[in-house]
């Protein structure tokens, strides 16, 4: 991951990376690392065919390689807890750089990234040396629209990120959640501080008016730190306050204790993936339907970094809380698998989409009580359900078989039997075999579903 | 590539003035405080018993309790 900077920013970026701030944060790993290049290693990106419009920018000094950040996941695919934490870390860098005489220039989600379940501040063009007389944070709007009304929106109307922030790159602003508020609730503190009170000054003020966008610095460093200091500690406190709340529970969320396995088909569904886990020693496992993440954390205690996707915000939630309280290599994602996150921004070119960031990703693949929400409640045919595993993994693909008669299978028909009639486990099989090889299946004890362990043919 | 921008806000821009001209004012009151607080201790500190010139009051509040840090 290369970064070409300009020379006007260069000395600042440069300065910034000296700082005791940035010392800290990069030790702590939660500012990603710029290593400048030397000459011998610019000279083959001058002569790559993508980088001809940067030719002349390709100088030593100027050309710095971050560490990269193994999968990519956008505020769009995170639960409130992820943005939560990247709201936190943003206001941590924010108050550390102020102190070496730096500012955050911008204060926005799409600046951080997850290495497993812990933020990674990526854009380390965001800062800037400040002016020691200024006494206003720029970004102090923007921080509001993407990470303290986000989360607002979500505890009061229970608003995912995903409805948010595929729609709105920028967040939400003020003016639309006072709509969105009855009378009483406008003048409640917390919605009166984020939301009324901006509103109510947007409408007396003249948005034209230059002055006000004028900086003002005060005479007094002091005086203009000290207000700095205050203002985040300030967004700090409406951060906490807005934290999400840990045991939120949904549909999906006490599978775990209420699903329909007894103790031996579990342990055997265990005991066969753990297997399974061993035998191929997968270094990136994507765990597609992950629920509460027991698997993922299966997956993450063998070694592999795991990707977890449920569609369920709320056990996105759970695991993200339980990878970060036992230092699992799990990233959790929001993610629908029948609807996956599509290409953002302009030209869909700033957000690649969900499936372009996973085709390929993975050395393993789980599907496990799966490919019945798939079948029935989607409607997505075995085959294409097939065809898109072997399209995430370049390896093994771990598959729960779930045959039309299983309760949970008949839950989901609700009466219509007979659109599955011709699917039992031989139809899967043959189904398998246009892109994998099965390696072996197990039965799962007192229960009509079937573990397969399936490696992709041409795969490792 | 994600083509950042800032939009300053308008009604936020204005409530954070606000809200720092209030915070300024506090900034005053407290170095006043601190201000009246060194004038009462150099006033009413206790004179050293050999009569010779006594020890600097501490500006900040605890810093004589501190360890030397040689």
């Amino acid at each position: 991951m290369f970064r070409v900077v300009a020379p006007g920013a260069l000395a600042e970026f440069t300065d910034f990376f000296q700082t005791a701030a940035a010392r800290q944060f990069i030790a702590g790993r939660k500012l990603v690392t710029a290593r400048p290049l030397a000459e011998s290693e610019i000279a083959p990106l001058r002569a790559a065919p993508g980088l001809q419009s940067l030719r002349a920018a390709l100088n030593p000094g100027a050309v710095f390689e971050h560490e990269r950040i193994p999968f990519a996941g956008y505020p769009q695919d995170w639960p409130p807890e992820m943005l939560w934490a990247a709201g936190r870390l943003t206001l941590d860098l924010a108050r550390a750089a102020l102190a070496d005489g730096f500012g955050l220039k911008d204060a926005t989600p799409h600046n951080i990234l997850f290495r497993g379940p812990e933020p990674v501040f990526v854009d380390a063009l965001s800062f800037e040396r400040r002016a020691p007389g200024d006494p206003i944070w720029k970004p102090y709007a923007q921080f509001l629209r993407t990470f303290l009304l986000p989360l607002l929106a979500n505890r009061r109307w229970g608003l995912t990120m995903a409805e948010i922030f595929t729609t709105r790159r920028d967040g939400l602003q003020p003016e639309e959640l006072y709509r969105w508020c009855g009378p009483l609730e406008k003048f409640r503190p917390r919605t009166l501080s984020l939301v009324s009170i901006p509103t109510w000054l947007s409408r007396q003020a003249d948005p034209d008016d230059p002055k006000i966008y004028q900086p003002r610095l005060l005479a007094d460093p002091e005086q203009a730190r000290f207000i700095l200091e205050s203002l985040f500690n300030r967004l700090e406190r409406q951060l906490r306050s807005l934290r999400p709340a840990a045991e939120k529970n949904s549909t999906w969320s006490d599978y775990m204790a209420t699903h329909s396995y007894d103790d031996p088909a579990f342990a055997a569904k265990e005991k066969f993936v753990a297997g399974a886990l061993a035998e191929f020693q997968p270094a990136r496992v994507l765990d597609a339907g992950a629920n509460t993440g027991h698997f993922s954390a299966l997956a993450a205690q063998s070694g592999a970094a795991v990707v977890a996707v449920d569609l369920d915000a709320a056990c996105v939630g759970k695991i993200w809380q339980r990878a970060r309280a036992q230092r699992l290599n799990i990233l959790p994602l929001a993610v629908d698998l029948a609807r996956p996150a599509p290409a953002l921004g302009w030209c869909n070119r700033e957000q690649s989409s969900f499936l372009d960031r996973a085709t390929g990703a993975f050395d393993g693949v789980l599907m496990l009580a799966l490919i019945h929400h798939l079948l029935v409640t989607e409607r997505i045919a075995l085959a294409e359900i097939l065809r898109l595993a072997a399209e995430l993994t370049r390896g093994v693909l771990v598959i729960e078989w779930i045959e039309p008669g299983d309760a949970m299978f008949r839950r989901l028909t609700r009466g219509r039997d007979g659109l599955h009639a011709g699917l039992d486990a031989a139809a899967f099989e043959r189904a398998c075999a246009a892109h994998f090889e099965i390696v072996r299946s197990a039965a799962l004890p007192g229960t009509q579903r079937r573990m397969y362990c399936l490696r992709r043919k041409g795969g490792g | 590539m994600l083509l950042a921008y800032i939009d300053p806000g308008l009604g936020s821009l204005l409530w954070q003035g606000i809200i720092s001209v209030f915070i300024g004012f506090l900034f005053y009151l407290k170095k006043t405080r601190r201000m009246i607080v060194n004038f009462f201790r150099k006033t009413f500190r206790s004179p050293p018993r050999d009569g010779g010139p006594a020890a600097p009051a501490p500006l900040v509040k605890n810093a004589a309790a501190k360890p030397d840090a040689r």
